[in-house]
């Protein structure tokens, strides 16, 4: 989150938006992105419904794992990736996307 | 594209959005390397390290240690004879802690973080503008201390640019709270940190300057 936080303004300049998904309450997450001092949002979904579509919530676990997915303008996933956020590879392709969306 | 990845978002408002599942990842412990400087170690003493940083590594027996964490670019620690809690470290950190780019505002979100797990309460740093190998830059230096072990740390750390990026060096010694620090680590920190220098344009700096 701190990494997606550092590189905010890189995202603007994409015409990229971030959001975070966690199984947490919303009291939980308001006291943490304060502490955090985060200023993207980071939406509770102590269901997990989320977790189910994205493939992140593993039987037995409560938690989300990891994940990374990047969604383009017109809705299509054009990234998922598990484990820690690979930012180059994140930024490289909101740089594709932009280019892409400018050329349409 | 795969179509089994094509599918509808209802709340994603502009070209695209990260969602980023994490909570978990702490710290690894620190590993040893035997001598992995030998091949990249130039005549002259210099350290060119992946084409991308050139440097001056402190003498022995600081070590190079692997953090195995994103935050941490390069970074060595020396270890005194008297073992724990007695040791130093410093690094280049490509990623300091916080996010703002201006540096008084980043020394803040910085220290907020710096040595969280260690439990480390921190005087307000001092603070002063400084030149680190030509480049404008903020130097925070503090001690912070730890009271259930009662255990202390030193730290300095420099702040400047890589392009419009913060980065920094790190350095910090821990000592018994009865035992004085010793300025020597902190000498061969300073000589670390005058040596370095990039090799490259870094990635964020070539991001909007080269085509895919």
């Amino acid at each position: 989150m701190e990494g997606h936080q550092r590189n905010l303004f890189l995202y603007e300049r994409l015409n990229a938006r971030v959001a975070g998904v966690s199984r947490d309450q919303v009291d939980t997450l308001r006291y943490w992105t304060e502490e955090m001092g985060l200023t993207f949002p980071i939406f509770s979904n102590p269901i997990g419904h989320l977790g189910i579509w994205f493939g992140t919530l593993e039987e037995g676990y409560p938690m989300f794992s990891r994940k990374t997915v990047v969604i383009d303008k017109w809705g299509v996933i054009r990234y998922v990736q598990a484990g820690s956020p690979d930012f180059r590879e994140i930024l490289t392709l909101l740089k594709q996307l932009h280019e892409e969306e400018a050329e349409r | 594209m795969n179509p089994a990845l094509t599918r509808r978002f209802i709340f994603q408002p502009l070209i695209a959005v990260c969602a980023a599942f994490l909570f978990s990842a702490c710290a690894q412990a620190a590993t040893r390397v035997a001598d992995p400087l030998a091949q990249m170690r130039q005549p002259d003493g210099v350290v060119v390290w992946q084409q991308e940083y050139r440097f001056v590594p402190p003498p022995l027996p600081w070590q190079l240690i692997d953090l195995d964490e994103d935050d941490y670019s390069i970074a060595f620690m020396k270890i005194c004879s008297e073992g724990y809690p007695c040791q130093s470290t410093l690094a280049y950190a490509e990623e300091p802690f916080g996010y703002s780019l201006d540096f008084e505002e980043r020394q803040t979100e910085f220290f907020k973080r710096f040595l969280w797990a260690s439990r480390v309460t921190f005087a307000p740093p001092e603070l002063r503008k400084v030149k680190i190998g030509g480049r404008e830059g903020l130097e925070g230096i503090t001690i912070g201390v730890e009271p259930v072990l009662k255990h202390k740390v030193r730290c300095k750390i420099l702040f400047f640019r890589r392009g419009e990026r913060v980065v920094a060096f790190y350095y910090t010694q821990w000592r018994s709270e009865e035992k004085p620090f010793d300025t020597a680590d902190e000498a061969d920190f300073d000589r670390f940190a005058e040596s370095f220098d990039f090799l490259r344009p870094s990635f964020y700096e070539s991001l909007f300057t080269q085509t895919p």
